[in-house]
Formats: structure tokens, sequence, C-alpha cells
């Protein structure tokens, strides 16, 4: 996936050798250069594929390993699970998260001290967002209080979260941002991350630092040059130059 | 929205033990899926559950669900094997990180029981024990595994070629946890091993991870395994590149001579061959894997260097190993930088010598590293607390190195020796007669002033709790003049570290007072001089040695308080009321010390020192402070006024 990215700089060396002041390219011209430009079909394909199976789309990935012939490279079962495990995070149902990681492999959370904590004050978080304030007073003790006698880096996180129980009014108090809903996808996508690294795979798809390379090297170009770039990444419709 | 509490009630781990005798499967598989989810990742409930007996009675649930799972033969019925999944997984888990669980496991019989069904037909049941068992083989309580019985070879083979996950990484850490003689070390090479986990090199994470843990153990101090999986390596190589002759239409002269570059291309790194492999596994994307393939290349380079240096006249390995040596020396450092148990476990790993022996490598480069990760470990108040860096094998090399001609190895050499010299013991004498302290001093002398100051602060580390003979000898060497002139050193930061040196020469008894009388007093009037004009990190140490100075006798008393009350040459204010109003809360509390040694009543001349002290404006100066908003300031200042108050009224 990289030559991608090493195609555009060798253009934009290309274009800096040929043009002291800032140069015009028209749409023929860079289009002409755009054809120029092999990218195998198979290369793209996998690209989609690690997108879908990365984020999770299950069902996309089926039908497209169908469709092209792209080999997922994981048992699409286990993306399935993890977008369970992803979802009932994300639901505030946290132990059926633990559940779900345990069952699926239980040295996850057995290895990564970290994660486990963040599961633990996430479901404190619930208790006290479901007014369920005994109860999370007993769970601070129980279970969160050890995490911090074990692993003093946690401390600091421990005090600011068991501050919730200090105040009447949780959703205006100065720690209230761990009832928002970010908290959960955080805790969510960090949960995502290590399923995904215990499975060997990258946490984050390769397409989205694609594009934030495509974004940079346009920047890049823009000093140095007019030509059709594309401003909609939605669309990825080449503009012509402003001339 | 429910939360899951109330689905899924939470259950005491005494019920939960009581459900697991139930003679109903379902309830029985129930408990072993909650006692599992109450344990993973929870050392206090692993801890609870344990002191309760869980780890046998889990087990006996697996050997009978093993036993009639055997029996069953085929289609083992759905609630056996998920019985024996979550069992195992259970165990597994006591296992995980955890010396008493597996202890605990081993104890109960569970092993054989795990291992056998590695067999079973059902592939949930033998990755979920093999991954238990693998959780066993990471501590060093596991028990040792007999390979050299054919038997238990074949075993082995069996595993190492298995298509799950769990099972070949079980393999590989079995071999990684007992291969230990060089005859097993034989014995794995000749089974063909290696050829198989050269092929795991290329699998998960985790089986990269494994594979190369296990490839070092099977390398450790064997040129003739080393060489085997070199040999075997080569061959191929010579293979691949005369097929290409045989199918070139030139003589074979002119193709090796026209394809040197291609050849070499065969046996050298790029070649696609094992130890290829391994290095490419160095620029890997995880920390652990970098970090691992490191420590198989340095195993293999400390057992055969020639090898490597054959291999090295290809170019980049040359400075491709001092390189990664280098990374690995950082990395322990940062592993164990703050961390006790990692320093503890890099120590019972024994490889303390391997990174002495990085001290005197040719880079410069590794030398400063390996200081670096000397001083990480040498952190461990623990090791200090016993003494065990006080040992010549280590100090030899380290005073070496303050020779050494790069200026950052000197410094990094400097770190390690301010750790080791704060030795509880009374060891700090090896260190002298080796003649470091010689050295130090020269080094106080030096150009840099990063080097005055290291090795001032090693110098200081040394004086800390020292006995008298060894600060006379330190101070002998120093010479009360080099002292005055570090103290005035153009560097803040040096002059701290000479009053900081200072305060602990003078700390404890009263003869060691006497040090800043020697010379006329020489110091003790530089110490004055200096705080005229300092920073508040200068002014704490000063003030902390004018206190400690003002603990002892009348004299020494008198001749502090005389150091107070002398003007600056421009007349400017005492700087004791300076620092007493100073917004730095550790300079103000250094300051009233001063004061309350001064004043102490029982002393003869407590009530005259008051006198004087009040007449110079800072008795008035501590009464503003007594609602100060330091606590220790205001402690301390009560103190001053009680000690006042016994003087009765007149003073006030």
């Amino acid at each position: 996936m990289m030559s991608l990215f090493w195609i555009v700089i060798r253009q934009l060396e290309e274009i800096e050798a040929m043009a002291a002041s800032k140069k015009v390219i028209t749409r023929e011209e860079w289009e002409r250069k755009l054809n120029d430009v092999k990218i195998r079909k198979e290369d793209m394909n996998r690209l989609v594929m690690n997108f879908l199976v990365t984020e999770g789309y299950v069902d996309a990935a089926e039908k497209f390993q169908m469709e092209s012939g792209t080999d997922p490279g994981i048992d699409l079962a286990t993306i399935t699970d993890r977008m369970a495990v992803k979802k009932a995070v994300q639901c505030g149902n946290v132990e059926d998260a633990i559940e779900k990681v345990n069952d699926l492999n239980p040295e996850i959370l057995d290895t990564n001290p970290q994660l486990f904590f963040h599961l633990q004050q996430q479901r404190f978080i619930e208790l006290i967002r479901n007014g369920k304030v005994e109860e999370a007073l007993e769970f601070a003790q129980e279970e969160l209080a050890p995490r911090g006698e074990e692993n003093q880096s946690f401390l600091e996180e421990l005090e600011r979260t068991v501050a919730l129980l200090a105040f009447e009014d949780v959703s205006n108090c100065p720690v209230g941002g761990l009832l928002d809903i970010s908290q959960r996808l955080k805790t969510a996508s960090e949960v995502n991350a290590a399923i995904l690294t215990s499975q060997s795979r990258e946490k984050d798809p390769k397409l989205p630092n694609l594009l934030k390379m495509l974004l940079w090297a346009q920047n890049q170009l823009d000093e140095r040059a007019a030509y059709p770039r594309i401003k909609d990444l939605s669309t990825a419709m080449l503009e012509d130059p402003a001339i | 929205m429910p939360t899951a509490n109330t689905i899924f009630p939470i259950h005491g781990p005494v019920d939960l033990l009581t459900r697991l005798d139930s003679p109903d499967p379902e309830t029985k598989l129930k408990a072993l899926r909650e006692i599992k989810n109450q344990i993973i990742g929870n050392r206090t409930k692993k801890l609870s559950f344990l002191k309760l007996g869980a780890v046998p009675a889990v087990a006996s649930i697996l050997s009978s669900y093993a036993t009639q799972s055997d029996s069953q033969l085929v289609d083992a019925d759905v609630s056996t094997s998920s019985i024996i999944v979550q069992s195992a997984a259970v165990l597994g888990s006591f296992a995980c990180g955890f010396d008493a669980g597996v202890r605990a496991v081993l104890d109960a019989g569970a092993f054989p029981h795990l291992i056998r069904l590695l067999s079973n037909l059902d592939e949930k049941v033998v990755d979920a024990s093999a991954r238990s068992l693998r959780m066993i083989y990471q501590s060093r309580l596991a028990p040792k595994y007999e390979f050299v019985q054919e038997k238990n070879m074949e075993f082995l083979i069996s595993l190492i070629n298995s298509e799950c996950e769990n099972v070949t990484g079980l393999g590989a850490s079995i071999i990684t946890h007992s291969c230990q003689t060089s005859t097993e070390q034989r014995a794995l090479c000749d089974a063909g091993i290696l050829k198989k986990l050269v092929s795991l090199l290329e699998g998960s994470l985790s089986q990269k991870n494994a594979t190369l843990e296990s490839m070092a153990a099977v390398f450790k101090k064997n040129p003739e395994v080393i060489s085997k999986f070199v040999g075997l390596e080569n061959e191929r190589a010579v293979e691949s590149s005369l097929s290409q002759r045989d199918s070139s239409l030139e003589s074979p002269g002119t193709v090796i001579k026209n394809n040197t570059e291609s050849v070499f291309k065969f046996v050298g790194p790029e070649s696609g061959s094992a130890l290829s492999s391994i290095i490419e596994l160095t620029k890997d994307r995880y920390a652990r894997t970098r970090l691992l393939a490191c420590m198989c290349l340095v195993v293999i380079r400390n057992a055969s260097p020639n090898y490597l240096q054959d291999m090295g006249n290809q170019s980049q390995i040359i400075n491709y190993i001092p390189k990664r040596l280098q990374g690995v020396l950082l990395a322990l450092a940062d592993l164990c930088s703050k961390l006790e148990s990692c320093r503890l476990t890099f120590l019972s790993l024994k490889v303390l010598n391997q990174v002495i022996d990085a001290l005197t490598h040719d880079c410069a480069d590794v030398r400063t590293s390996a200081c670096i990760c000397l001083r990480s470990i040498t952190r461990s108040i623990k090791n200090l607390c016993a003494g065990n860096f006080m040992d010549e094998m280590l100090v030899i090399p380290l005073i070496r190195l303050l020779d050494d001609p790069s200026v950052s190895v000197q410094v990094a050499a400097l770190g390690v020796i301010s750790n080791i010299v704060v030795d509880f013991t009374t060891r700090k004498s090896t260190f002298i007669q080796c003649g470091g302290v010689k050295q130090l001093v020269q080094l106080t002398k030096s150009m840099h002033s990063t080097l005055r100051f290291n090795a001032l602060w090693a110098l200081k580390n040394m004086m800390f709790l020292a006995d008298d003979r060894c600060k006379e000898g330190i101070f002998l060497e120093l010479t009360g003049s080099l002292l005055a002139s570090l103290m005035s050193d153009p560097e803040p930061c040096v002059q701290e570290q000479a009053l900081a040196l200072v305060r602990n020469l003078v700390d404890g008894c009263i003869k060691s007072i006497e040090y800043v009388f020697a010379e006329d007093g020489t110091l003790l009037d530089a110490v004055g001089r200096q705080l005229h004009n300092v920073s508040d990190e200068v002014g704490i140490q000063g003030m902390y040695l004018l206190g400690n100075v003002a603990s002892g006798n009348e004299l020494h008393k008198e001749a502090v308080l005389q150091q107070l009350l002398a003007q600056a040459d421009n007349g400017a204010q005492s700087f004791v009321i300076k620092f007493l109003q100073s917004s730095d809360s550790r300079l103000r509390t250094a300051a009233v010390w001063v004061i309350v040694n001064l004043t102490f009543p029982s002393c003869p001349g407590a009530f005259g020192r008051l006198v004087q002290l009040k007449n110079a404006g800072i008795i008035s100066q501590i009464r503003n402070m007594v609602n100060d908003s330091c606590l220790d300031v205001k402690l301390r200042v009560r103190t001053v006024i009680t000690q006042s108050m016994t003087f009765g009224d007149g003073l006030t």
C-alpha cells in the first residue's frame, strides 16, 4: 500500500525539479500522469477488505469476498464476536462485554491490566449513570480499589472516577465528562484494538492513513504547482486548477 | 437500561464453589464460567479463590470430564467439552502471571490431564488446554519436559506441527523452558525442529514471539547448533544458485563472475534465509517482537561471533548488530526504569553479565546504552540494600569508563556509579579501593560542566550515610579548597551538588561537622559567601548544610550564626530573611530548620543567639510565618516560637 504513496512523492519531486516557479498542470497532463501509474486491482481490493474487516463490516466483507475473491485473512466469525463485544460496551453492558472477551480469548484481559481497569472503570460509570450509588460504592471498594493497589499508575484515574460518588448532580460535576458517551466509545475502541492485536491484526485500517497521506501530499504540492486536486474526498473528483 | 448485574447476579466465592459440586452439568458449567469471569485480570480474586481451594476443585472436574471424554471417543457431548473448555480456561487464568496459581495448578495434578487433552478430538478442547499449558510454561515453576526421550520428542514435534496456533505456541514455550543443556539443544536440532521453527516466524504475533524465545534457547552458547542451522540454510542457498546456473546458457564460470552479487544475495542477509527472517523481525511493528529478535541475534553473536563476522563481510550486519544491541539495552533500560518487578526479573534472568560485557564494546553508543540500562537496574533499592551491586565485576569496568574518550559515555557511567555508591552496607570501600574516588575527583575538575555535575552527584551519593573512614578518604581526596571553588562554580547545578555533597559530609556525628572548619574554616566561609546570591535550589542545599552544622556543639552553632548575620558586601538584606520570605516552601523549611537548631533551649548559648537573631529581625520574620501555607514550615516555625518562649517574655 505504501507504493501508492511513494508514487505521489516521486511525482512531487519530479514537479519540483521541473519548476522553480509555480507550474500549472492541465487536467489532460495530470490524467496522463495518473494513467501511467499502475496499481494492481488486487491491491486495491485488499485495501478495501482490510477496511471492512478492521472496521467490522462482516456482511459487506462477506459479499466483497464473494464478488472479488479477496481473502479476508481472518475467520469472519471472529469479526462478529469482536463487534458484539464492541457493541456491548457502547450500550453500557460492560459485564456482558467482559464475558464475551473472555470467551473469545481469556488471555486478553489477563495480560492487559490497563484494558481490564478501563472496563472496570466503565462498569462503575454505568452504575453511577443508572443511579445505583450503593452498588457503585461497593463495586469501587471490591473491584476498583484493588486495581489501584496492584498498579500505581491507575491511582490518579481511579481517584477521578471514584470522585463521581461525591457529587449529587453527576452530570454537572468536574468529572462529569466520564459519563459522556465518548467515554464509552473510547473504552469500546480500546477493547476492539486489543482483540485485533490478539488476532495479530493492525488496530487501524490502512485506508484512512492513505487518505491522510493524500491530503499531506496535496498540501505539499499546492505550494509548488497548480494542478487538478481532489477537494472532496467522498467523491474523489478532480477539480480544475485555478489559473 | 438494565445493567449486566441484574441479569447475571454475582455470586460469592463460597457459593460458587458449592455450585461446582453440583451434579447438574448445567449448574457446574455456569459456576465455572462465573469463576473464570471473576478471576481473569483480577489478582485479588485469584488469591481469594485460591485460598478457598478452588484450584483442586476445578482440576478434579477437569480430570473426571477428561476421562469421560476419552471413553466417549467420538462425538463427546457438548456439555462435556464445554465443561472441559471452561475448566481449562479457569486453570489457565490461575496460572497466568501468578506463581502461587501455577503452583496450585501443578499441585492439583492438572498438568498431565491438560497434556492428554491436547490429543482430544474437539478443536476447542485442544485450543483451551494448549492455552492453559502455555500460561503454565510462562512460569519458572513449570515442569521440565524431558523431550530427549524419543516418545516425548515425537510428541513435541507433533505440537510444533499443529495447525492450532496455541498448540504450536505451546511447543515453542516448552522448548524455551526445557531446553537447557547442549545435549538437549543438539537433540532438538537433530530432530529437525529448527526448520519448523523458522517457518513459524511467519506466523501470528504470539507465534513469532514464542518462536524467537525458543530459538534463543536452542542457540544459547551452542556454536555447533548455530552452525548447523546456518549451514542448512547455506546449503539451500547454494542449491538454488546452482539450479540457476544450470538453467543458464553461459558457462558456469562466467555466471559466477557476473553474478557475484546475486550469489552473495543468496547467502547474505537478504536471502530469505532463517537468519534474515530473524533480522527482519528486529524491524517488526511490535516492540516485544523487536526485542525478542534482538535477543536472539545477541545469543547467536555471543556464541559464534566469527560466524556473524563472516556474514558481516557483506557490510551492513557489522553495523547492524551494535545498533540492535543498543536497541535491546535501551529497551531493557526503559522496562527497568520504573518497575522493581522488571528489575528483579532482569536480575533473575542472569543477563547482567552480558550487559556488563557491553560496557567494553567497541562502539561508544553501545557503551552508553549499557550504562543507561545498568542505571535503570541499579535503581533497585532491594538490591542496593543487599550490597549486590558493589561487585568488582561491575565496578572495575565502570571506573574504566570514567576515562572514556566520549563524554556521553563518561556521563552515562557516572549515572550508574551514582546509583551503586548509594550502598547501605559497609562495602563502599570496594569502590575506593578500586580507585573510583580518585577518578571522580579528577572529573570534578573537568571543563565539561555535565561531567563536573555528574561526578559531584556520584560523590554526594557516596557521602550519603558513609562511615567516618569513607568520609575522610573522600574529603582528603577532594580537599576543602576544591570544594570551596566548586561551590562558586559558574553553573548553578554544580554549586547545588557541591553544597549537597558537603551537606551529606557534615551529616551525622560531631566529628563530621569539623570538616567544614578545616583549613581555617574556608569551607564554611565559602558557603556563607555563596548564599548571598543563589537560586532556590542551591539555597535549599546550603541551608540544610548550615542546619546540619548548627546541630553540632556551641562553637559550631556560633559559627553558623555569624554566617547568618554577616552582611553581603553591598549591604543588602540578610540571605536568611530572603529565604524565609521565598515563595518556595522547601527553601522556607530549610531556612527555619537552621533557626530551630540554633535556638535549641538546652544549649548554654541559646539565649544569646536568640537575642542576636531578634536584633537582626529574623525572629520577627519567623513570627510572621505562624500561619504559613506549608504545614512543614508552620510546624517548624511553631517550634522556634515555643523554644523562644522558654526564655520568658522578656524577649518578645
